[in-house]
């Protein structure tokens, strides 16, 4: 234990989970983006399941945030000083920031997911529609994209902006490796879903996978360099019940398991369809795992 | 040198100033202490002593500076040891000291048990012819009976002199005895003793101050002794900085010895009458009591003691009827706590009024003394809380395992909620015996009244009751003085409107004329012929004119303060201060000034021309001169004269019947007329000194419930000390009631040394449990190198040290230490030998396997 | 003028007056971890015994504002024996990390400079609690809100010191203006030197971008409870964002890459 510091407490059910489902939210969305904006057309495929996904999964973060509050009724004081009702952000305060970018994600992938809704027919109201195709939707898939890298991202500094040695001395690279992370996760999310549809042939497949790979490969030289800068304060992850979790959890089940499956599954006369399904869970797994010893070690 | 006290934790407040005369001043504080306190923390020089082994300390240190060099060098230490001591006075050549008799002196009985003190006296010229007065009617007696004056040899050659006699009796208390005997490594020894030796002087005074780590002792009297001997030795009494100063306990328990809660004094410190001395009438009593001290200011008993009576009996007490003397209660043994709670235990006391105090907690071998307590037929508890004591009935240990059933205890309890202080007006005297007034800030919660409401108005209904008694014995009762119903106005802001008048009660210890009921300035204004009518006469002039109370003043300055509230006698901060100035009235050095002659000055009193007397006492502080104002220095005393006009002019020690500070006590002792090194009653080593062990003479109950330990007593081979702590207030009720407090320290501990911990495989914060014959209780480990064993006769001693605050209520809990403890005492003052006592631990709960 | 307090470590004789005065003037409640209900009694009874000297209250929390650290410096032989005390509160930071790192406006800095949490707009975040590079500021379970040391806010705003120097029985603790009080601990700290202190230094000054709070202390400040080296926090924060936008950079076009890649050899499929 440090002398110094308190523990934030804050509990990984919704903390570390919120920063979980966002970034795998705001991971599946950038990917979606990028397959809307430089997929072909059958790429359009994994945006629509990536955007069907994004939203759901956003929408249970302010109900963890929120919960995890003291005083869970003034919620909205995140964003109005409360002394005078004006609109209030700090911009020193990753978690003010926080607050007003989770709202413009969560705006982006509304719109993408009524997108979805609409391109798929279930959305029939007209003069919706006819408002809706007035949207410059690549214009909004990329700043939506970049709400989302934000969303993903800004957790790890907000980690890394407080005196808490482990988080302290992560400085400043947990942002990052929780992008990579939100990338990977967020693959995995749109393979699973995929996965369960039995539509994982193919190269759309592929493309998600080569992504997925790419990132648990950046989150992996990230880990690495995290446990370089955090030196001896990296101990409560080298060891111990976190230990087991972030090296067992995360590295192993999370990340080199996976890439080794991969390329297992890649092998002729393998059947893709279940391992990808295993290799999905595990990735989703391992994501959940590096929050939550992130958080709670130390 | 504070030694015998932990005053930063016991006494913080206090410690302010000390500490602050380190930081500012660089005065050197030293600590002498069997543990490292947080007293030690702050002091240069931490000592450490086996606990029970303070005589053989002092005493080394005494030995050491009579040898020393600069003693015998610096011709202040010998004009100060010569004029102002009784160094010089020749004692009975039939006295033998310890060296003679393995260590006792010569008047013990036969049986051991008791001293003659007629071989300890003083040789004397013989006696004067008494002057033909006039003065007053005992007055007249006690001129008949003045001794003659003391024999002296101021070169301190003759071998009878007191001085002679110190240093023979001294000469064994070696560096290399102390260190036999305290376990306190010569260096750091000799070390102490020369700091304390090089920083007394013309220049400098260095002081000594204690508490009850020295008192509670079977030889705590004597521990004092030794300190005052060594500082009348060094020159360190009666001048600024100087002094051995007692810290006291409970706040305003110097009031409660002042105005007399002991049972062998009344206020003002004249004896108890006692029916086993010659006391039958007030003149057998005056005369028994004031004839060995009549030719100090003590030469005014009689006016004390009557203005005592009369403000007892008021119109009542006549000359005819001795002032009501004979009605008063006399005392017929030692009714002290202790035997007290075994006359209980006997069956002999019936009905107990607890006011203050929760022996269930705090008295010695508790479980004899909670036992005793269902032995009564009834018992008053006035607290703010249910004390152990009060609630002793229905959940005590002893219910608890059954030994005692809430079914056969008849003790009718009842229990009654008391005010606090800031509930109630009133004054405190603190341990510089200096009176301030406290005012009252709010009414009492509900029923709850102050102690004064609850004995005033259970006086007034007993007046009442007894009324029409035609019985001689309920006289006293019947012509009590009891009239302090509050004037309106006093009352007038609170919703309590029968509290009795703290006003006129403080005004009846001052004293006052009985025609017209004027306070009196000083006592020298009181009377023995019943025309003055005073509680207690060292009080008189804190109320020295109607409406005037000097205990309320709060002007200070940063010397003296004399007009914050006010110190008796006669607002006299430093007691005995005619020895702050050098035989010939000069300061010992312009740096210690306090008072000092000026042979120019108006006397203000005439001489038989008319002219003004020259020559008087000045203290540019503002202090009170505690001496005669006009006593020139070097002027003789009047041999057949008693009060000040026996003493000379260089007599600072009023109070003594020879004026001088005592390094040798021809009376007043029941044990000894000098300190002498005993063990402890239990004690792991035979006294290294001494073939007597132990002080012949100490007090034990030998009674079932209360078995002792044998010397080096293999079964309680541990020295165990106990002793308080700052976050909680004695037996708790003020401390552990309270969450603030309660979480401070929760828990009883033990503190025990790593060595003695790897000894008997002790983990810290786990449970251990410390037995004696007594008594059995657990409590947590606190392993910590600031207790450490000692080396003793060659031999490693470990102590274990317990804070006594915990009881089985409250919000903090814990067994009761004083399970653990005996009843044994001081033959002077009946006091508990609390500090020092042996024991056994191992680690485990209590009651568990071995 | 900034208000503040020094806390001159030398005199304290580690009597927690302190602890007990600020909880009374602030009616701060028994620190309820420390108490538990225990059957037969009427109320909760504490059960912190640590064991480790006589700090029982071990740390700052939301109801303990002020807490006295216990140090016991001890050789094996005892040739050293030094018991340390040492108040500890909040530093009321020139530069806090707590009021930084709040999302509300909650944490606000007074005219007299003492940082101070607004309890009515705090919601209970947490995201001060670990910003705070002295272990300072908690929540309470209770209010759902942080509390800490206010610096007796109301107290000095109606000219009176903090409740805790008031109480202080040895000058352990004064409060005042911090140059003046800088000139006194200086002045202390040049008396202790010359006595022989040489480890004697002063923590306040430099660290964290200065404290209002400041300390003199006899050893390392390690040795004290206090990190040697604070840094407040939100010094990393341009460069945790840089390096934040930089990775997602980097993964951003990682994805790209992998997805144009393919993209236009499926699509040169798509045309066979
Ligand atoms: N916080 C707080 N303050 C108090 C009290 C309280 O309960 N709590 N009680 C008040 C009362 S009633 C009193 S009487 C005073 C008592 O005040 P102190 O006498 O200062 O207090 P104690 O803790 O009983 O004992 C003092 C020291 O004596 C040491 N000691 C034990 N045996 C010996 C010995 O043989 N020789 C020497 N040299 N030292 C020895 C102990 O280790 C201890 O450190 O405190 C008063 N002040
Ligand atoms: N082993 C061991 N035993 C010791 C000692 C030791 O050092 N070691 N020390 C001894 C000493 S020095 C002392 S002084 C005694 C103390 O022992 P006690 O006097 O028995 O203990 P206290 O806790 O002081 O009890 C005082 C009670 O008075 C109550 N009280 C306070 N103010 C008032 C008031 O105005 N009116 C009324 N009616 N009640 C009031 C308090 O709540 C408390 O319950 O213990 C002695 N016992
Ligand atoms: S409790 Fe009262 S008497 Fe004792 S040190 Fe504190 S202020 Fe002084
Ligand atoms: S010490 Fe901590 S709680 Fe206090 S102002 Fe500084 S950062 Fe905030
Ligand atoms: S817990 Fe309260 S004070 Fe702390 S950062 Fe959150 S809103 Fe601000
Ligand atoms: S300044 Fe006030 S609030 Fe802060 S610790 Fe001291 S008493 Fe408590
Ligand atoms: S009140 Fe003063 S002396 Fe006591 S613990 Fe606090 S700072 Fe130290
Ligand atoms: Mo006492």
């Amino acid at each position: 234990m440090n002398p110094f510091t308190h523990v934030a407490n804050w509990p990984w059910y919704y903390v570390g989970l919120y920063f979980y489902i966002s970034s795998v939210s705001a991971g599946a969305y950038i990917i979606g983006s990028m397959a809307e904006l430089y997929g072909g057309e059958r790429q359009r495929e994994i945006g629509r399941v990536a955007f069907s996904l994004a939203l759901p999964l956003i929408l249970a973060a302010p109900v963890l945030l929120i919960a995890d509050l003291g005083r869970p009724e003034r919620f909205w004081h995140l964003f109005f000083y409360s002394k005078d009702g004006i609109p209030y952000i700090n911009l020193q305060s990753p978690m003010s920031v926080g607050a007003w970018g989770l709202t413009a994600y969560g705006g982006f992938a509304l719109l993408s997911f009524l997108n979805i809704m609409a391109i798929n027919g279930r959305l029939t109201f007209a003069p919706f529609a006819k408002l809706y195709n007035r949207l410059p939707r690549k214009t909004y898939a990329v700043i939506g994209m970049l709400t989302g890298l934000f969303v993903a991202g800004y957790p790890g500094v907000l980690l890394n902006v407080t005196a808490w040695p482990l988080w302290e001395a992560t400085s400043p690279l947990l942002g990052s490796l929780f992008i990579a992370s939100g990338a990977s996760t967020g693959a995995a999310a749109i393979i699973l879903v995929m996965a369960r549809q039995k539509r994982v042939a193919g190269e759309t497949y592929s493309h998600l996978e080569k992504v997925d790979r790419v990132s648990m490969i950046i989150e992996l030289l990230i880990i690495g360099a995290v446990i370089v800068v955090a030196g001896q304060y990296a101990a409560p992850i080298m060891s111990g019940f976190y230990g087991v979790m972030f090296w067992g959890g995360t590295v192993f089940l999370g990340i080199l398991f996976p890439l080794g499956l991969y390329w297992y599954a890649g092998r002729p006369g393998v059947d893709r369809n279940r391992l990808v399904m295993l290799t999905a869970v595990l990735v989703l797994f391992g994501g959940a795992l590096l929050r939550i010893s992130l958080m709670q070690a130390g | 040198m504070i030694m015998g006290s932990n005053m930063a934790e016991c006494h913080p407040v206090a410690f302010r100033w000390p500490l602050k005369a380190k930081t500012d001043h660089g005065a050197v504080l030293m600590h002498v202490d069997p543990r490292f306190t947080r007293t030690s923390a702050m002091c240069d020089i931490h000592s450490p002593i086996r606990a029970g082994s303070d005589i053989a300390f002092l005493g080394g240190i005494i030995n050491h500076v009579i040898n020393s060099n600069r003693w015998n060098t610096d011709p202040f230490f010998k004009e100060f040891v010569v004029n102002y001591t009784n160094a010089a006075t020749l004692i009975n050549p039939d006295f033998k000291d310890t060296e003679d008799l393995k260590g006792v002196f010569s008047g013990l009985s036969e049986d051991g048990k008791s001293y003659s003190n007629a071989t300890w006296s003083y040789q004397r010229h013989p006696a004067p012819t008494p002057p033909a007065a006039k003065v007053g009617p005992f007055t007249d007696l006690l001129l008949q009976r003045v001794p003659g004056r003391p024999k002296t040899d101021p070169t301190l050659k003759n071998p009878l002199t007191v001085f002679q006699i110190l240093k023979r009796h001294y000469s064994r208390y070696t560096p290399e005895m102390v260190e036999r005997v305290c376990g306190c490594p010569r260096e750091m020894f000799l070390k102490v003793a020369n700091t304390l030796l090089n920083n007394s002087g013309r220049d400098r005074t260095s002081n000594i101050t204690y508490a009850v780590g020295w008192t509670q002792h079977t030889v705590g009297v004597q521990i004092i002794r030794t300190a005052g001997v060594l500082q009348s030795l060094l020159g360190n009494i009666g001048r600024p900085g100087g002094g051995v100063l007692a810290l006291r306990g409970h706040a305003t328990i110097q009031g409660s010895t002042d105005i007399a809660t002991l049972y062998h004094s009344l206020p003002g410190y004249l004896n108890m009458p006692d029916a086993r001395k010659v006391h039958d009438t007030l003149k057998d009593y005056i005369l028994t009591e004031a004839v060995p001290i009549s030719t100090s200011y003590w030469g005014n008993f009689p006016k004390f003691a009557v203005s005592y009576f009369k403000a007892q009996f008021g119109a009542a007490a006549t000359e005819e009827n001795d002032y009501g003397y004979n009605y008063h209660p006399k005392i017929t043994g030692d009714h002290s706590h202790l035997p007290m709670m075994v006359d209980m235990t006997a069956g002999r006391i019936k009905g107990f009024f607890v006011m203050g105090q929760n022996p269930a907690v705090g008295g010695q071998n508790a479980r004899f003394q909670r036992k005793a307590l269902s032995k009564l037929d009834w018992m008053v508890v006035r607290d703010f809380f249910e004390t152990e004591t009060a609630a002793f009935w229905r959940n005590s240990p002893e219910i608890q395992s059954g030994e005692l059933k809430v079914s056969d205890i008849k003790t009718e309890v009842f229990f009654l909620p008391a005010a606090t202080v800031p509930e109630m007006e009133g004054t405190f005297t603190n341990t510089q015996r200096l009176i301030q007034q406290h005012e009252k800030a709010a009414d009492p919660p509900d029923d709850a009244r102050s102690d004064s409401w609850f004995t005033y108005h259970l006086g007034k209904h007993l007046q009442q009751l007894y009324g029409d008694s035609k019985m001689e014995r309920d006289w006293a009762i019947k012509n009590l003085l009891w009239n302090f119903d509050p004037d309106p106005q006093e009352v007038a802001n609170w919703h309590i409107k029968d509290e009795p008048s703290a006003y006129k009660i403080l005004k009846e210890i001052n004293g006052y004329t009985w025609a017209d009921k004027k306070p009196l300035p000083t006592y020298a204004n009181l009377k023995e012929d019943g025309s003055t009518a005073c509680g207690a006469w060292i009080y008189t002039g804190v109320i020295p004119e109607e409406g005037k109370n000097n205990a309320a003043r709060r002007q200070g300055d940063n010397w003296i303060s004399p007009t914050w509230g006010f110190a008796w006698p006669s607002n006299r901060r430093i007691m005995y201060n005619r020895a702050s100035a050098d035989p010939a009235g000069k300061p010992w050095s312009e740096k210690k000034k306090l008072i000092y002659w000026d042979p120019k000055a108006d006397s203000g009193i005439p001489d038989a021309a008319g002219n003004p007397i020259r020559g008087k006492w000045i203290a540019p502080s503002g202090e009170g001169i505690d001496f005669m104002p006009t006593k020139a220095p070097g002027s003789r005393g009047k041999d057949n004269g008693i009060g000040f006009d026996w003493l000379g002019g260089n007599d600072p020690f009023i109070m003594r019947p020879d004026g001088k500070a005592w390094l040798f006590a021809p009376f007043g002792l029941v044990d000894g007329p000098l300190p002498t090194h005993y063990e402890p009653y239990e004690s792991p080593v035979e006294n290294p000194i001494y073939k007597q062990q132990s002080n012949p003479v100490l007090k034990t109950w030998k009674v079932a419930g209360n078995p002792y330990h044998k010397v080096a007593d293999p079964n309680y081979p541990i020295i165990v000390s106990t002793y308080r702590l700052t976050e909680h207030h004695l037996s708790g009720t003020m401390s552990r009631w309270l969450p603030w407090l309660a979480e401070l320290m929760p828990e009883l501990f033990c503190e025990i040394s790593p060595e003695l911990a790897a000894e008997r495989g002790i983990k810290n914060a786990e449970y251990v449990t410390i037995q004696t014959a007594r008594g059995e209780i657990q409590a947590r480990a606190l392993v910590t190198r600031r207790m450490r064993p000692f080396v003793i006769n060659e031999k490693v001693i470990h102590e274990i040290g317990l804070p006594w605050h915990w009881g089985w209520q409250g919000r903090a809990r814990g067994d009761v230490v004083n399970n653990l403890s005996a009843l044994v005492a001081d033959p002077n003052v009946s006091i508990h030998e609390g500090k020092v006592f042996t024991c056994n631990i191992r680690a485990g709960k209590r009651g568990g396997a071995a | 003028m900034a208000k503040g307090m020094f806390i001159d470590t030398s005199v304290c004789i580690g009597c927690k007056s302190c602890q007990v005065a600020c909880k009374e003037w602030n009616v701060l409640e028994g620190e309820p971890t420390h108490f538990r209900q225990l059957p037969g009694a009427p109320y909760p009874i504490a059960v912190n015994f640590t064991g480790n000297s006589y700090d029982n209250t071990a740390a700052l929390s939301a109801t303990d504002w002020r807490h006295v650290f216990f140090i016991e410096e001890f050789s094996q032989d005892r040739s050293v024996a030094r018991w340390f005390f040492s108040s500890d509160s909040c530093k009321h930071c020139n530069d806090a990390g707590c009021l930084n790192s709040c999302p509300t406006g909650a944490i606000i800095r007074t005219d007299m400079g003492n940082v101070f949490v607004q309890d009515d707009v705090c919601i209970g975040c947490k995201s001060c609690v670990p910003s705070c590079p002295f272990g300072v500021i908690a929540l309470s379970p209770k209010t759902g809100t942080v509390h800490k040391c206010t610096l007796c806010n109301d107290r000095i705003h109606n000219g009176l010191g903090t409740a805790c120097a008031k109480a202080c029985p040895t000058g352990s603790i004064l409060f005042g203006d911090v140059p003046e009080l800088k000139a006194i601990a200086d002045a202390r700290l040049a008396k202790l030197k010359a006595l022989g202190e040489t480890k004697a230094n002063i923590y306040g000054y430099d660290e964290a971008g200065g404290l209002n709070v400041f300390y003199l202390f006899l050893d390392r400040p390690m040795v004290y409870g206090q990190p040697e080296h604070p840094v407040v926090p939100q010094q990393r924060l341009p460069l945790s964002t840089a390096a934040t936008v930089l990775g997602a950079a980097a993964i951003g076009v990682a994805a790209l890459i992998s997805f144009r890649e393919r993209g236009s050899k499926k699509s040169e499929e798509e045309k066979k």
